[in-house]
């Protein structure tokens, strides 16, 4: 094996993406679109959610749950005298949700503890709701119970929330992560599919097998040059992500980058080997929702695995990015070294090495039927 | 001939793919200094013939030695020593042709001020003079044949496996090609080449008719049609007029 030989493949590979503009522009252009139009479509923050308040007993303790309501980013809180039937009010005047509180909610709430013990004089509120947008139907029942749940010395219950990460850790924090995977495994495995089908099209590969080089050369070569593609890319992804959304990086930077890189080479490994299955450009081309669609949908990236039915949450297990996006989000959110998530960590590794070496076996018949 | 080791050698060559016997049961022997044309029409099998004297191919059965070693298993010893020009034009379409052969230098192990010294002189040579900085796929397709030949010699091999070097070029640039081919072998570098344009096999040492994967007769254009004179009885065939009296008429049909 020599480093001349590796360099030289390395070298031109990164001169051909070079010559290509559209493919570079591509190459920059993904990671920061995706992070731009990911994080602000998926910010998963809900805002100005238009809810009509009615209070009809007006105490402080209700005062106050109108002040935690309209404190609530979520909310656009309309104060309304009176109502006579909420649900016609929902459906004529656009509010997602209508919150009465009835007289007497306060002495209710107080006798209740006066009492000591359960009884059904209980201070209620009214909530009339309109279910169409499920995720906007949760925010108001969460929002309301927040805002009852606040009412102080009083409240039935507090909940002492410690943030393990020492801040609240919003979706773009951890979907950066997931981002820098994605971009990295579409660009390294699409790219090197390409790449090598065009080389047995036009005939390169020939020219290749004929002269000293072998097939473990060759492999690093194109690892290398897309390990430093991987880079550059979560370079971007990182900077977007800092000045943008400010995201939270509890982690060591480095560590990232590592991980990063160690999946960009089982994307090469996988993209190699999906050469063997084309013969044209256009055949390769049909694995590229192959590539992409498993990652976004099944790899945990947009909503849990937890969120995928139990039947289909195996082939979760199958898609490599779900245990990039583990390693990347323990690494960069919760500030673990690679080895801290060993499901994450254990899942690239067995990534790279497989697709490494069948990489290999492909390259080998490739190389003409020597063996 | 004599003692000497052939630079090519194939000995009851064989290649089958499923029923496809693409070369059957093949034998020639060529010496150093020789240029061996290889005539036949597509699929007879000289492709798959030169592939498996490069090494790229392995026999089915029978042995095929290059500069004395068998192949493939034993290329490591010769792959720096000979040059093989693949039918495709074999140049990266997106890389410059100074970038093309900067790379194919590279991996034989080339110094970069080595190859740029060699670089002047092939371009020269190949009269592609001010296409250095030029991409690939902007040469017309003469051009890019004469790069993908420069490619092939680049690092100065003593035998060369070219397939099909002349294909598609215009009668003049082949000519033009051919000369490079007879000033190579002044030089002393042995040449196996293919070709389906019978007129090259005039050009040839010695030339070998391949049809459906065997070798019908081989040897040098005069003896050739000495031998076509006497099967036909008529003077001073042409080539095609050999070929088609060689190999019976009725299969040469498809020749161009």
């Amino acid at each position: 094996m020599k480093a001349y030989r590796i360099l030289a493949v390395t070298e031109r590979v990164l001169r051909q993406l070079w010559h290509d503009r559209r493919v570079l522009v591509l190459m920059l252009l993904l990671p920061a679109v995706a992070m731009l139009l990911f994080g602000y479509s998926f910010s998963g923050d809900i805002t100005d959610v238009r809810v009509a308040f009615i209070d009809e007993d007006n105490t402080d303790l209700t005062e106050s749950i109108l002040e935690s309501l309209q404190e609530d980013d979520a909310f656009e809180v309309t104060v309304l005298d009176s109502v006579d039937d909420p649900e016609r009010l929902l459906l004529e005047s656009g509010y997602q949700a209508v919150i009465r509180i009835p007289d007497k909610f306060t002495s209710l709430y107080y006798a209740h503890f006066a009492m000591g013990v359960a009884t059904s004089a209980q201070g209620t509120i009214d909530l009339t709701l309109d279910e169409s947008d499920p995720q906007i139907a949760t925010t108001i029942k969460m929002g309301l119970a927040d805002a009852a749940m606040d009412l102080g010395e009083g409240g039935p219950v507090e909940i002492d929330t410690r943030e393990l990460y020492g801040v609240e850790v919003r979706f773009i924090d951890s979907f950066a992560p997931a981002i820098m995977g994605l971009v990295v495994a579409l660009i390294s495995t699409v790219l090197t599919l390409l790449s090598i089908v065009r080389e047995k099209v036009d005939g390169t590969f020939s020219r290749i097998w004929v002269s000293p080089t072998r097939r473990a050369e060759f492999i690093l070569g194109y690892v290398i040059a897309f390990g430093l593609i991987a880079l550059v890319q979560s370079l971007v992804v990182l900077t977007i992500g800092k000045l943008v959304f400010d995201i939270v990086i509890n982690g060591s930077i480095a560590w990232a980058f590592a991980c990063v890189i160690l999946f960009a080479v089982g994307s090469v490994g996988l993209g190699t080997l999906l050469s063997a299955l084309a013969q044209t450009e256009s055949q390769a081309i049909v694995f590229f929702p192959l590539v992409i669609l498993p990652s976004v949908l099944l790899s945990g990236m947009m909503w849990p695995i937890q969120a995928i039915p139990r039947l289909l949450r195996p082939l979760s297990y199958l898609v490599p990015l779900t245990y990039s996006n583990r390693l990347l989000r323990a690494v960069m959110v919760k500030g673990l070294a690679p080895w801290q998530e060993p499901l994450g960590f254990a899942g690239v590794l067995v990534f790279v090495v497989l697709t490494i070496l069948l990489a290999s076996v492909v390259l080998r018949q490739s190389a003409g039927e020597r063996e | 001939m004599g003692s000497q080791t052939p630079t090519f050698l194939a000995a009851s060559l064989t290649k089958t793919f499923g029923t496809l016997r693409a070369v059957d049961d093949l034998s020639m022997s060529i010496a150093p200094g020789e240029i061996y044309g290889l005539v036949g029409p597509s699929g007879a099998g000289k492709t798959t013939l030169i592939r498996m004297l490069s090494g790229l191919t392995k026999p089915t059965e029978g042995t095929a030695h290059l500069l004395g070693a068998p192949m493939p298993d034993g290329r490591r010893t010769v792959e720096h020593r000979f040059g093989y020009m693949p039918q495709e034009r074999a140049v990266y379409r997106d890389l410059t042709v100074a970038e093309n052969l900067l790379f194919f230098g590279r991996i034989y192990g080339m110094s970069r001020a080595r190859i740029s010294e060699r670089t002047g002189e092939l371009l020269e040579l190949m009269r592609l003079q001010g296409h250095g900085q030029q991409r690939a796929d902007r040469l017309s397709g003469g051009e890019k044949q004469r790069l993908s030949l420069a490619c092939t010699l680049l690092h100065e091999p003593d035998a060369l496996l070219l397939d099909e070097p002349t294909i598609g070029l215009d009668p003049a640039l082949r000519r033009e090609f051919w000369d490079h081919f007879h000033e190579l072998n002044r030089r002393g570098r042995t040449i196996l080449l293919s070709t389906h344009y019978l007129q090259e096999a005039e050009w040839c040492g010695r030339v070998g008719l391949i049809q459906r994967g065997r070798l019908i007769v081989e040897g040098t254009p005069a003896e050739l049609r000495r031998e076509a004179e006497q099967r036909s009885g008529r003077e001073r065939p042409d080539m095609e007029e050999v070929f088609l009296i060689l190999t019976g008429s009725a299969v040469a049909g498809g020749m161009s």
